[in-house]
Formats: C-alpha cells, structure tokens, sequence
C-alpha cells in the first residue's frame, strides 16, 4: 500500500471534515526547490490564488499520509524572518497568522552555511521546524559532504538529505510529516551583552505570541515595524514602557547592534557545521566563477562595462549597425532604388498630388514612415537586440546590477532599480512600469523621472551612436554630459525626496557561454514585437505630419519652435525632428540623421541637437503610463522638469562648447 | 522558462500577470518574470511547433522501438 495518498484540495467539502487539521508550510530561499517539494507532495490538486490584499502568489494543496490529512502551503521565497519583500512579507504573515504545525525549511545544499541562519531563526522564534536540505545531488557531485544526523542532533529538529527533483529524500518526508512531533529543541545563545538586551525587552512581553519573546525581541531592535505593531495591539498599557526599552537599547545599541547580531549568527554557525559540512581541501575555482567575479569587483568590474560597451554598443550597434547595415538599406536600397521607384509608381496611378505626398511626398507614408522604420531603425534595432541578448543570456546583468548598487545608492536606488533602467533602453515606456516593483514609493518616483530624463530607448541611442560616431569628440561629450545629468537629477532628487535607501541582495545566477540558439530566439522575438508596434505608429505620424503640413499647421509650429531652436544655437530645421521626437523619440532621432546626412548640422549643433533630444520629453505612450503609474500630477511635473532639464541641458552645452571650442 | 535576469524558473503562463494594465500589452508578448519582473522574451511559436515535431518524431521511434522489443 502506498504509504502516501493524494487527496483532494482543502477547499473541497471533503476539506471540511475535522481530519482536515494540520498545516505545513513550506519555506525558504527562492530557487531552493520548494515548488518541486510542494508538487511532489501535493501532485496536481492545488489551488494558487493571491495572498489577501496583496498581488503575491500562495499555492496550497492537500494530501493525506497514513490517514491522517495536510493541507501543504508553498510560501513566497523568504531570506529572513526580518522581512524585506512584499513576498518575505507574505511568508511571515503565513507563518504568524495560520499557524502552521509544521514548518518545513527547505535549504540549498550547496549553500548551507548562508541558508542555515534562517534555520536558526525559525527554531530560535520556537516554531515546528523540520529541516530539508535539498539538492544534496549537485552538492555532492561538487565534493562536498554533508553529515545529516550529525546536523539534525545539533539542531534538535529532524533532518532530511533530498534531491527533490529525483525523488530522493521524499519517502522520508512523508514519514517525518506523519510523525513529526514539536519537541524542545536546541537553543542557541548569543553573547552576554545580546543576550541581555533581548532578555530585558523579552521580559516586558506578556502577551500570548505565535514567535517566542526572544524571536520578537530581537525584530522589534531590528526596527520590524509590523511586529512592533503587532505587540502594541496585543500589550495594550503594557506598550509604552516596552517602546521606550526598545528605543532606549536601540539608541545604546545604534552602531553596534546588526553587525554584532550578524556576527553572533556567523559564529553559531560556524560552530554548528563544524564535522557536518566538508568540502573537497582544493575545490577547484571554474574559469565561470572567475570571470564571475571579475565582474562584480569595482576594479576590475568598471573596466569589463567600459569593454562591453565599447565594443557591444560603440563598435557593433553604433558602427556596424547604424553605420554599415543603415548605409547598406536606407541609402543604396531605400533612397537609391525603392523610393525613386515607388515614387513613380505612386504619380503615376494617383492624379492628385495631395493625396501622392499622402504616400511619397516630403512627410509620405511610404517614403519617411516605412524608410524611418524599415531603413535607420530596424537594422539599429535588431544590432542593439542581438547584443541585448548576448549580455543577457550569459547571465551578465545581475552583475551588472551588483556592480552599480553602489553608485545606484549615492541617488537614492538600489541596484534592484537596473532592471527598469537595462529595459529603458530597449522602450522606456514598459521600464516606467515595471519601475512598480521597486521597493519603496521613493524609488520608484526617482527611477520615473531618470527613465523620463536619461535613458535613451534603443532605437534612439543607435541613431544617436551612429550619428556622434561620424563626428570626433562628439559622443564622448553626450556621454559625459548623459551621465552627468543622470548623476546629478538623480542625486539632487534623492536629497529633495525624503526616505530611505532600501536593502538590495540577489542571488546570482551563473555566468556562462550564451547559447547561439537562445540569442536567436530572444532577438527574433523582441524585434518582431517592436517592429509590430512601431511600423504601424511610424505610418500613423506621418500622416499626421501630412495633415499638418496640407494643413500649414506644420509650418506654423515650425516657425513657433524656431527661436527656441535658435537660443540653443540649432537652425530651425531641427524643429522638425523635435516635432517627430514629441511623438516618439526614436522617429526623433531618425529625423536627426536625416538632418545630418543633408549637412545641415555642424559637429556643435548636432551634439547639442542629440542631447537635447534624449533629454526631451517623454514620448505620448511613455507620458501616459506615467501618469497610470505615479498620477496626472507627478507625471505633470515630470514631464514639465523634463523639458526645461532639455532646453536648459542644450543651453549650457551650446555656450559651453562655444566658449571653450571643443567640438 | 528561465528568467534572463535573475535565473528563476518558472511557468510561461505565469509570466503574463497584470499584463492587463500595460498599454503596450496587445502587441508585445513579453515573459515577466514573477520574482524579478524582468521582460523575457518568450520562444517564438515557430520554435515552438518545430520542436513539438521532434518530440513527436522522437516518441513514435521510441514506441516502434519497444513494440519491436515485445
């Protein structure tokens, strides 16, 4: 007979006998293997349905072992019982509010030392912990070896070796569930001093709690506003003179405390895997984990980004992408052969010339709409995307987001905030939405407006490397000046906008060689999605521009943008490109290449005309998500800072460039 | 699928969640990923299909060969 039997979900009616009882939550790191743990236990009767009140994701289940019924829980992943995450959030919630009766802790076997302290913690809050630690496969196929009983008895929990993918270590699962009994298990002291601390704070506790006072202690002097509010409802009177202790050792403790507490866990164990964990005496360091580590250190770090640039975006997107490939398909193709030809075609079937330079006139369809798109961007765009996809696929961006957590700090972000601004550079507009998932509302309001503000789309920035390229210094000095502006909005933002930096960790996923045929895949599909969206806004603005130019609208703005244009030392042709850039910056920066290659700009004019654009506001679809995000009245303000951050921007270029005669 | 930013693995269908709320949302067929949020892009349909012929390719040789056996 099988010693475990699949039943149906908690939910059913079934659920709702009394056998129906006990609860297992599963809990750990993300990517530990908890999902396969769930599925393997639950098999196909699962609900998910969202956490209440949040967007987070809890899958639950039901088994019966032995008679007796369980209802599983697969919580978000979670590094702490000091929660960080919405998600971390959700998985304490789960643990403080459905109490669970057993709690199962599924660990990394190949990073035991770093997941155990959260092991620590879950004995030490006195919940009914059992410990599995998984993926003992890979770790053992990397030497290293691992002495479970050993574990287990200086734990004080039961302890399971499983490699949760093959079904290892399963059976003895299910047996530990089934038998599982909340003993007392070890304790763990700290130092005299800690110890102390949290005594006096757990003495003040009176009230019944799902952690143990020493676990709530030690939250509320790590500043766990949840708990803390959790004990002022649950202490009553009692409140004020525990607030009072807690900010009074807070305040004692104010330099020492986190390290000394880290320290403290460090230490036990340290002591605790001593003879458990042992690893081959010379593991040998893969040239992977090497290349992996050279890119997160700042010194040699800084040098790799500059490399990768150089070459990715200066050398193949900028030079051979915007300059041999557009060369090959707008100039000999579009201009040389198809647009004479279609030109003709079009006057030939059609009478009527408005309607002719509807389709091959200045502003036709046909002649700037389809030869924008198809001729300077496309081959832009899908340069930029191959080497989009070669970074990505080689696991090169959350070192990259490591790398510049520091920098990222001095504004006010965390290196979480590198996803928004890596995908600005593919459409600012779907980054200013993911720019949601920062932590804090501050961060989120900075990363807006540095998306608005300095990060070029890739079609823009390809038209603008193939434009500054032809020019010497030219794009060294919009480097410069980007970055600068970058730095310093984003400084003088962070200092104008009141709270705090948030903590920022990830795991990093290996580095390795891309794969030709995930590169393939991953350019096919971006710029199949980005020519579906822009070939058909591309025709559609040029029929406005049509409109407006049968219309001598188009004239009237022209000449309304011309002293503007003129005070940043630009002629009033690049009022056109201006016009094309409010509707999307990419069309903007193709008008300027157009404008370049008619030689209407100087080396001067065109750097200023370049970073002018980039600052430029936001185009209409990026204005709109903008203000669905962060509300009419900060996407107002943005918008409005944008602009006159663009108009000062090419301002002070133009006089700066004049002065000193750089360019 | 597995995420292009952080690593994680996790469903395709998982991966479209509070698309709704994106204008962008009817013409790009982005992957989010649901730890990290980051856009991946998912494998064409093409790939897809062409795939789907080789395991079916591959099941049939796999059948004949145990009937074979029998």
């Amino acid at each position: 007979m099988a010693l475990f039997k699949k039943s149906k979900a908690c939910h059913t009616p079934q659920a709702d006998s009394p056998s129906c009882k006990k609860k297992v939550a599963l809990i750990g790191n993300p990517n530990v293997g908890k999902s396969v743990l769930f599925n393997a236990l639950t098999g196909a009767y699962v609900t998910v349905s969202n956490y209440p009140g949040t967007s987070v994701e809890v899958s639950r289940g039901a088994v019966t072992v032995e008679g007796q019924h369980f209802e599983i829980i697969d919580t978000p992943g979670m590094y702490s019982l000091l929660p960080i995450t919405e998600e971390e959030r959700v998985a304490r919630e789960i643990l403080l509010t459905e109490t669970p009766d057993i709690v199962i802790h599924v660990l990394d076997a190949r990073n035991l030392e770093r997941m155990l302290p959260m092991t620590i913690q879950l004995i030490e809050a006195g919940l009914p912990v059992i410990l599995v630690v998984n993926i003992m496969d890979e770790a053992e196929r990397m030497g290293l070896n691992i002495d479970i009983s050993l574990l287990a008895k200086r734990l004080g929990i039961p302890v399971i070796g499983a490699a949760t993918v093959k079904k290892r270590g399963m059976p003895e699962i299910r047996k530990t569930i089934v038998n599982f009994a909340s003993e007392k298990h070890n304790d763990f002291s700290y130092n005299k001093r800690l110890e102390n601390d949290v005594a006096e704070i757990a003495a003040l506790l009176k009230g019944d709690y799902r952690l143990s006072r020493k676990s709530l202690a030690l939250l509320l002097l790590q500043r766990d506003d949840e708990i803390a509010g959790l004990v002022k409802d649950t202490e009553g009177a009692g409140y004020p003179a525990l607030e009072e202790k807690v900010k009074e050792t807070i305040f004692e403790r104010r330099t020492s405390f986190h390290q000394d507490l880290s320290m403290e866990r460090r230490r036990i164990i340290k002591g605790l895997i001593r003879d458990v964990f042992s690893e081959p005496d010379k593991r040998k360091i893969t040239l992977n984990e090497r290349i992996s580590r050279l890119t997160v250190r700042p010194l040699t770090g800084i040098p790799i980004l500059f490399l990768v640039l150089y070459f990715g975006l200066y050398k193949f997107v900028g030079v051979f992408g915007a300059g041999t490939v557009v060369d090959l398909v707008e100039q000999k193709f579009f201009e040389g052969f198809f647009n004479p030809w279609i030109t003709g075609v079009v006057k030939h079937l059609v009478p009527w010339e408005v309607i002719q330079e509807l389709f091959v006139g200045e502003y036709g369809v046909i002649t700037l709409g389809i030869r924008y798109a198809i001729g300077i961007i496309l081959p832009i765009v899908s340069t930029f995307f191959l080497f989009f996809s070669i970074l990505e696929d080689s696991g090169y961006f959350p070192r990259l987001a490591l790398l510049v957590d520091r920098v990222f700090k001095m504004i006010g972000l965390t290196g979480r905030a590198v996803i928004p601004m890596v995908l600005g550079f593919g459409c600012d507009t779907m980054a200013t939405m993911v720019t949601r998932t920062l932590e804090t509302v501050r961060e989120r309001v900075l990363a807006t407006l540095l998306l608005a503000l300095a990060i070029p789309c890739s079609a823009q920035l390809g038209v603008i490397l193939a434009l500054l390229s032809k020019t010497r210094g030219a794009l060294l000095v919009w480097g410069a000046f980007m970055l600068l502006i970058f730095l310093l909005v984003g400084y003088l933002a962070a200092k104008v906008l009141p709270g705090e930096t948030p903590v920022f960790y990830m795991e990093l996923p290996p580095i390795r060689l891309p794969q030709l045929s995930n590169i393939l895949t991953k350019t096919y599909t971006r710029m199949q999605w980005y020519f579906l969206e822009i070939l058909p806004l591309f025709i559609l603005i040029s029929m406005l521009l049509w409109l407006g130019k049968i219309t001598h609208f188009f004239e009237k703005a022209v000449a309304c943008m011309s002293p503007v244009m003129a005070s940043i030392g630009l002629p009033k042709e690049t009022a056109v490109a201006f016009i094309f850039g409010f509707f999307r910056r990419d069309y903007g920066a193709a008008g300027l290449f157009d404008l370049q290659a008619k030689g209407l700009l100087n080396p001067r004019q065109l750097t200023v005309a370049a970073v002018t654009l980039t600052i430029f506001i936001p185009c209409v679809a990026q204005f709109l998500i903008m203000k669905k995000e962060r509300g009419m009245k900060t996407a107002l303000l943005i918008a409005a800072f944008v602009s006159a951050m663009a108009y000062g921007s090419g301002y002070i270029l133009n006089k700066f460039v004049l002065m000193t005669g750089i360019l | 699928m597995r995420c292009g930013f952080c690593g994680f693995e996790f469903k395709e269908e998982e991966g479209f969640k509070g698309c709704k709320n994106c204008p962008m949302s009817s013409g790009c067929k982005m992957v989010k990923c649901p730890r990290c949020n980051y856009e991946n892009a998912p494998e064409p349909l093409v790939v897809k299909r062409i795939k789907n012929i080789f395991k079916k390719i591959q099941l049939f040789a796999q059948r004949r060969k145990d009937t074979k056996k029998e």
